[in-house]
């Protein structure tokens, strides 16, 4: 709105003077466009911009506002933030949901030892606790050293360097994936332990919950958490409540009766209880640990004080999950619970029915409100992995459609790509979480590694107010997870964990070719000079194929005339008769005087390869950038244009790539031709 | 009174005028606008592009629009300039055939009395249609 007025020019406001009563009581209406409003020196795109003009577009609007709402302005971000209560269940809903399953996993590695071993669950969960304290101890300094959302791979990046950084991302992307995939196939395992036909039908069930949970944060990040608010509270309080009887049980002597699991292991044990074994049920164990980083990724998806508010949510996290986790391996083993080797009936149902009884009304809302939040798990993924692919692409190592906020402000395509690729990878494992399990942890760990090795650098370089301390308790975080990293890819490296580490390497030389590509882009198109002016250009060399001589073609000579004198017209004919034909033709027509034609017979009947011949030899003799008027016949329906060769948009497709080639298309919709018939009255 | 022209200058007074023509116009569903006339100095053409005033007039109307939305009327806008707002407002009343002008009064005082405006007044005297002026309470 400001620079050089061309009063010629359109503009998006019209002046209309109007006469008033009185001579000289004139005044100006300024008939201002809905879809636009001025704002701070610049025009501001409405609500009215992005309404579609057509049948098609008003009928796509209404089936994305039925599943996806209203669009929400960028103005309303801040509206959109969530409080601590909404973030708890949003972000930490995965970590929280790994207690429905940790004790179990450590359990399964440990049974494999016999029934003995199983009393080393306590041992290994508190271990697993200590752990997640340091983890949350450490995050807390990450969000504290990071308030704008920092993130394992932006700690990693920014102190100790590019490729560290890339490293932490990709293993967080393979993570988020995993995490959808994981947690989507254990939500329908825990279904399917009281629906048994939905065993059958698993893999179809995950991606059906994986698509659903797309539309839920194509919503927005505030929906998503009034989604997920419910079921979170609901499993921490049923769970709570499980504790709480078992324990009052337990303590006042009458200790519940541990069922027998449908598939018992064997009571002596397949293997011998060795180190390894140990470290295997709590590398299997720290399956817990999952879903921590996501509170010190989501940040900026929290309502100001934006690190205040992650923090406290992290320790409530940290909280909850120790709570809750520590209370299900103590009753299991007081009690006696053991793993089934069927995968038929989990140690938390079982754990539920000894203290509750079966059948009981309590026992189905602890498995009901167990499935509901394993199944919402999935979400954690799908609030991480867009955040994360954004600032990546922000950073240009992903491709810039990651970094667009959709009608919802979701990272839409972020959303859309994470479902698919955990669809696939569903498919592929045919939805076992047994199948899943080796390869989730492992690309955690090595974020939680990495930041937390970056942020020991960065106590030192700044060296500011208690840089001891915290230099202290991330190191100590580095070296907990790079231990528990180590033991992870070891004992699950058959499992399955060497797949990711073979997928990793691959996905950061990917994004380091994707930014390698953006920076070559930006160095081409790069403005040296800003104080120089815009350059002349002498009138193009204008080629203008023609089919036929008609309204359409004349339209486009008529337009390329307005650019330049230097027109050239050509026809391509299939046989010499056509050729003359089109020739006496256009002699016979007025304007044929004012434009050079050459007519090109064709004998082996192509049309696309000569004419881009012919403006091949025609670009030879001229320095100038050739342009190619192109000539399009627009239909009045979508199937009207499958009666048409589209022999315009082939061509367009085909100059789209050739270097110091304009191409320009003047379309002749089919209501001019219309209109252009009827004769006025 | 199915159609009401809404003056406003972007004083203080404003959202209680939308708010009080949304109580009376919603149950006639009568088609509301708000108006803002830019006056125009007479050293400037009156068609001059006054980019600072314009764009001070689209956020108040904005501002009306979002209130009109909140009481759950729909309000249209219009900017107009002119060399006196009442003369402007009352010929599109006159041109567009509003049954009613509304137009707000903040609470000032000159010379020891309240202060009506020379648009108020000037509506006031030469509307053709009826006008309902709205004076701010007085400060406690």
């Amino acid at each position: 709105m400001s620079g050089p007025r061309d009063d010629d020019a359109p503009s998006l406001e019209q002046r209309e003077s109007r006469s008033g009563k009185l001579a000289g009581d004139r005044y100006v209406r300024i008939v201002r466009p809905k879809e636009f409003r001025r704002e701070s020196g610049h025009f501001v795109a409405t609500e009215d911009a992005i309404a579609p003009t057509d049948d098609a577009g008003r009928f796509w609007r209404r089936v994305r506002r039925t599943l996806l709402g209203r669009p929400i302005s960028s103005e309303s971000e801040v509206s959109e933030r969530v409080s601590k209560k909404t973030g708890l269940a949003i972000l930490a809903s995965d970590n929280i949901s790994s207690s429905a399953y940790a004790t179990e996993e450590a359990m399964r590695v440990l049974a494999l030892a016999g029934s003995a071993a199983l009393a080393l669950t306590m041992p290994i969960a508190l271990g697993v606790v200590a752990v997640l304290a340091i983890v949350v101890l450490s995050e807390s300094r990450v969000i504290r050293a990071y308030p704008n959302g920092g993130g394992s791979y932006i700690v990693a990046r920014e102190n100790l360097g590019t490729l560290a950084g890339l490293a932490a991302a990709a293993a967080l992307l393979i993570d988020y994936v995993l995490t959808v995939a994981v947690s989507s196939a254990a939500g329908i395992a825990a279904l399917s332990s009281f629906v048994p036909w939905l065993h059958d039908h698993r893999a179809l069930a995950a991606i059906s919950l994986v698509g659903l949970l797309m539309i839920g944060n194509l919503r927005g990040v505030r929906e998503a958490g009034l989604l997920f608010a419910l079921p979170t509270y609901a499993y921490v309080g049923s769970l709570g409540l499980l504790i709480t009887v078992g324990l009052a049980r337990v303590l006042s002597g009458d200790v519940p009766v541990a069922p027998s699991p449908p598939v018992p292991f064997e009571d002596h044990g397949t293997m011998a209880l060795t180190t390894l074994l140990v470290l295997r049920a709590f590398a299997s164990g720290s399956v817990g640990l999952t879903g921590s980083e996501a509170v010190a990724n989501g940040v900026p998806n929290f309502k100001p004080p934006e690190p205040r508010n992650a923090v406290i949510t992290l320790l409530l996290m940290g909280g909850l999950f120790s709570t809750i986790f520590l209370g299900i391996t103590y009753l299991a083993t007081t009690i006696g619970v053991q793993p089934d080797h069927g995968e038929l009936e989990t140690v938390n149902s079982m754990l539920t029915r000894a203290v509750f009884g079966p059948g009981t009304p309590l026992y189905y809302l602890v498995q009901i409100t167990t499935a509901v939040i394993l199944l919402l798990a999935a979400n954690t993924g799908f609030t991480g992995f867009p955040r994360l692919a954004s600032i990546l692409a922000n950073d240009r190592f992903m491709p810039r459609q990651f970094a667009i906020r959709g009608d919802r402000l979701a990272f839409s395509f972020g959303i859309v790509v994470l479902a698919v690729t955990a669809a696939v990878v569903l498919w592929a494992f045919r939805g076992s979480v047994t199948a899943l399990i080796p390869l989730y942890t492992l690309g955690v760990f090595v974020a939680f590694t990495l930041s937390q090795s970056g942020l020991v650098r960065r106590w030192w370089r700044l060296r500011n107010r208690g840089w001891r301390l915290s230099i202290l308790i991330n190191a100590i975080g580095a070296a907990v997870t790079g231990t528990v990293l180590v033991v992870v890819a070891v004992t699950k490296f058959e499992g399955g964990a060497w797949m990711v580490l073979v997928v990793m390497p691959l996905i950061v030389s990917l994004l380091l070719r994707i930014h390698r590509h953006y920076r070559s882009v930006a160095d081409a198109l790069v403005l040296t000079d800003l104080s120089r002016e815009l350059p002349e250009l002498g009138p193009p060399v204008v080629v203008v194929p023609i089919a036929r001589l008609d309204r359409a073609a004349v339209r486009a000579m008529a337009f390329a005339r307005s650019i330049s004198p230097h027109v050239r017209a050509v026809h391509i004919s299939y046989d010499e008769e056509g050729a003359a034909q089109f020739r006496q033709r256009w002699d016979r027509w007025g304007g044929g005087a004012q434009v050079k034609l050459d007519v090109i017979e064709s004998p082996f009947r192509s049309l696309r390869q000569p004419l881009l011949k012919y403006i091949e030899r025609i670009d030879e003799t001229d320095q100038r950038a050739i342009t190619v008027v192109i000539t399009e016949f627009v239909p009045r329906s979508w199937w009207e244009f499958v009666l048409h060769s589209q022999t315009a948009l082939r061509l367009k497709a085909a100059l789209l790539f050739r270097p110091n080639t304009i191409v320009v298309d003047v379309p002749y919709h089919f209501e001019e031709a219309a209109r252009e018939t009827v004769p006025a009255k | 009174m199915k159609n009401i022209l809404i003056g406003l200058a972007g004083t203080a007074v404003d959202p209680d005028v939308v708010r009080m023509v949304a109580s009376f116009a919603k149950a006639e569903k009568a088609r509301i606008v708000g108006v803002h006339v830019i006056e125009v100095r007479w050293n400037l053409a009156l068609d001059a592009v006054l980019e600072k005033e314009l764009e001070a007039g689209e956020h108040l109307l904005s501002a009306a629009e979002a209130i009109a939305r909140s009481e759950g009327i729909t309000l249209e806008t219009e900017i107009l300039q002119a060399r006196e707002a009442a003369a402007a407002l009352v010929d599109e009343a006159r041109s567009r055939s509003y049954d009613l002008i509304v137009v707000g009064m903040p609470y000032r005082r000159r010379l020891g009395r309240v202060y009506v405006g020379r648009t108020v007044s000037g509506v006031f005297e030469r509307a053709p249609c009826a006008v309902l002026a709205y004076r701010q309470e007085a400060p406690a």
